[in-house]
């Protein structure tokens, strides 16, 4: 049974020309043990996906969902409470821009302890708690590669370069043991050293832990060294999904190809000075979306029939949705 | 931190200079002598004009002038009312704690009501408590203080006689004045019946102190309530949901400190739209403070008078705004220095 199962999620926000699908029809699903990537351009909604599946969304935006599963349960029609516990103890999330994610006003310690769940620290006395909360604290800090806890710990956010903060979201997310780990563009900034020195521990706590990653990025030589499978998503809606191996080695989706040709250093054939692949135009904004499969006006192969929106088909294990596909109408 | 609080300080003192130059100002553009204007003595004989001259040194420059007016301030000369022939210093030190002791009253009144109430309306921002709360604010922020003030005393003094109309405590009481804040007065004075005297005090002050501190109420609702909406919608606090804490948590941990941070210093220039009310609830019900002194004495052309009542009503905001703002850096975790942590 897999972990997460989301099938057919949308999520309508309001704006001045009325309800926009900012999601549309978002089919997930992960497995224990499994490391997905989630790929996708700026202001594809990959941050959405995200906040919905913890529950962080804004108040008086509609989230519909045919299926939005945790382990069975389906959690739109859980409590309050309920969800709150599985948030707590199962999943956990690395938001982006950690800067922003973290109480201006609060110490990174309080941050980092209030994310540690009852259970870890177990029962006794308030000073015997307390210490083991420092225990923990420090060994998670140690993990992400901040040396100095006592000085992080008593920083205010706005105290310590951007990079710690990063990693600081991460010692915090896996501070509460997670089974899943939602990790939004991780390693955004980070120089290529202590980006490997994340991927590794991701992977580590993967391969012992058994922790599931939901890892969003677009950043696809760090996805390809970490994940299994791949979920490209543009503009609000899943285009391909499937193995990484398989997805790279043949596309169906014009933009799945788009993209993976974008990034050169993909490319292991590109010889020098070989003008570099990029779609025409720019991701459509929520105020002017585009009927049907939404890269219609930026597709190459776009006829007619994409102004209706796609079933999805697959073959095997490989999800596409598109009326023509790479392999096929050549 | 030091430097922030000496360029402050630098600021407040660099702002009472230019105060003090008004108010000089305010000699020469009153009508009639500036000496008089100065002293506050109205008929000045040849003999008496020779002599203030050299006093204020009015027969020389005006910077030397200025500098002996500075010098005059400070040493507590202000001159003399030309009604009551009274020193000024003597008279603003009697007026001024009766409505600094009033303008306290109706600011902790209005942080009483307005930072929970707006508080609630935040939370529950787009519901039913929320618009209720913002119309009654709008409500309370569009009445004009006299007439409110006129309201509450048709209503609770006239009509039902439960408060009194006027004046600060019952002529029966006699408290020796000491600081010039009446409860303090009593508490420290040594008559028999201080507990009826307090019970007095206080019945006539609730009508001044709510009517001034309804419309302040209302503003500090408003801001509360706008930096509730706002920090309940920023990233760390859907972050803190998203880590499983209860509403309770995020809002007691993390939503109050940040939400109260910014309005501390909104709510210290608040303190000036409640002088100004102050002032005119002051004349309405004879309370003896500066306001109605200042009006009283614009009404007799007290030149001297008006002068020294702007200077000190004027000093007493802008020590207050820096005062604030100090306690408002010196407490925001925000202000503090970078220090970097290594990996």
């Amino acid at each position: 049974m897999p972990l997460l199962d989301i099938k057919n999620l949308t999520l309508e926000i309001e704006t001045t020309n009325g309800w926009v699908k900012a999601l549309d029809k978002i089919s997930l699903t992960i497995a224990p043990k499994e490391i997905r990537a989630l790929v996708g351009e700026s202001g594809s909604g990959k941050s959405l996906i995200v906040k919905a599946i913890v529950g962080a969304i804004n108040e008086g935006w509609r989230l519909t969902a045919d299926r939005l599963n945790w382990g069975g349960k389906d959690l739109l029609m859980l409590s309050d409470e309920e969800r709150r516990q599985i948030t707590r103890e199962d999943i956990a999330v690395i938001f982006q821009n950690p800067t922003h994610s973290l109480d201006p006003t609060a110490t990174l310690g309080e941050q980092l302890e209030e994310a540690i769940p009852d259970h870890l620290i177990g029962k006794g006395w308030y000073w015997e708690r307390r210490q083991r909360r420092n225990e923990i604290v420090a060994s998670q800090l140690h993990k992400v590669g901040i040396k100095e806890h006592d000085a992080c710990v008593s920083s205010y956010p706005h105290q310590i370069p951007d990079d710690i903060c990063q990693k600081f979201m991460i010692a915090m997310a896996l501070a509460s043991e997670p089974k899943l780990l939602i990790a939004d563009d991780p390693t955004k900034g980070m120089e290529t050293t202590t980006k490997i020195q994340i991927l590794k521990l991701l992977s580590r706590l993967n391969e012992t832990k058994e922790l599931s990653i939901l890892f969003v990025s677009h950043d696809l030589l760090a996805i390809a060294s970490l994940a299994e499978t791949m979920t490209v998503l543009y503009c609000g809606q899943t285009v391909e999904s499937g193995r990484l191996m398989q997805l790279r080695r043949r596309p169906l989706h014009p933009y799945t190809k788009a993209l993976l040709d974008s990034a050169p250093s993909f490319r292991k054939d590109l010889l020098p000075k070989t003008e570099l692949n990029a779609l025409e135009g720019t991701i459509p904004t929520l105020q002017n979306l585009p009927a049907g499969c939404r890269l219609g006006p930026r597709c190459p192969r776009a006829q007619k029939e994409c102004v209706k929106m796609p079933e999805v088909r697959y073959i095997q294990n490989h999800y596409y949705s598109c009326h023509f596909p790479l392999h096929r109408y050549k | 931190m030091i430097t922030y609080i000496l360029r402050r300080l630098n600021l407040l003192l660099l702002t009472l200079l230019i105060l003090a130059l008004a108010s000089y100002w305010l000699v020469h553009a009153f009508p009639g002598d500036p000496v008089a204007n100065l002293s506050g003595v109205s008929f000045i004989t040849a003999e008496q004009k020779a002599y203030l001259d050299q006093y204020y040194h009015t027969d020389k420059s005006f910077l030397n002038q200025f500098i002996r007016y500075l010098e005059l301030l400070w040493l507590g000369d202000w001159g003399k009312s030309f009604v009551s022939g009274q020193p000024l210093v003597d008279e603003i030190a009697t007026f001024l704690p009766a409505s600094i002791e009033l303008g306290t009253y109706a600011l902790i009144l209005s942080l009483l009501f307005g930072i929970p109430l707006g508080f609630w309306a935040g939370i529950k921002h787009g519901k039913v408590s929320d618009y209720s709360i913002l119309s009654f604010s709008l409500l309370g922020y569009s009445v004009p203080v006299f007439w409110l003030a006129l309201l509450l005393i048709l209503f609770f003094s006239l009509q039902l006689g439960w408060l009194p109309i006027s004046g600060r405590i019952s002529l029966l009481y006699d408290i020796p004045q000491e600081t010039g804040f009446i409860v303090y007065d009593i508490l420290a004075s040594n008559i028999e019946n201080k507990y009826e005297a307090l019970v007095n005090a206080a019945s006539h002050m609730l009508l001044p102190t709510i009517s001034i501190s309804i419309v302040t109420s209302t503003i500090i609702m408003k801001m509360t309530r706008h930096s509730v909406i706002e920090v309940l919608s920023s990233d760390y606090i859907r972050a803190a949901y998203a880590k499983g804490l209860t509403s309770r948590q995020v809002l007691l941990k993390h939503g109050l400190r940040n939400a109260l941070l910014p309005i501390v210093p909104q709510v210290a220039m608040q303190f000036t739209t409640l002088l100004t009310n102050a002032m005119i609830v002051e004349t309405i019900f004879s309370w003896p403070g500066v306001g109605n002194w200042l009006i009283q004495a614009i009404y007799q052309e007290d030149y001297p008078a008006i002068r020294a009542g702007m200077l000190a009503v004027s000093v007493l905001v802008v020590v207050f705004t820096v005062f604030i703002d100090l306690t408002h850096k010196v407490f925001d975790p925000k202000r503090m220095h970078h220090r970097r942590v290594k990996n």
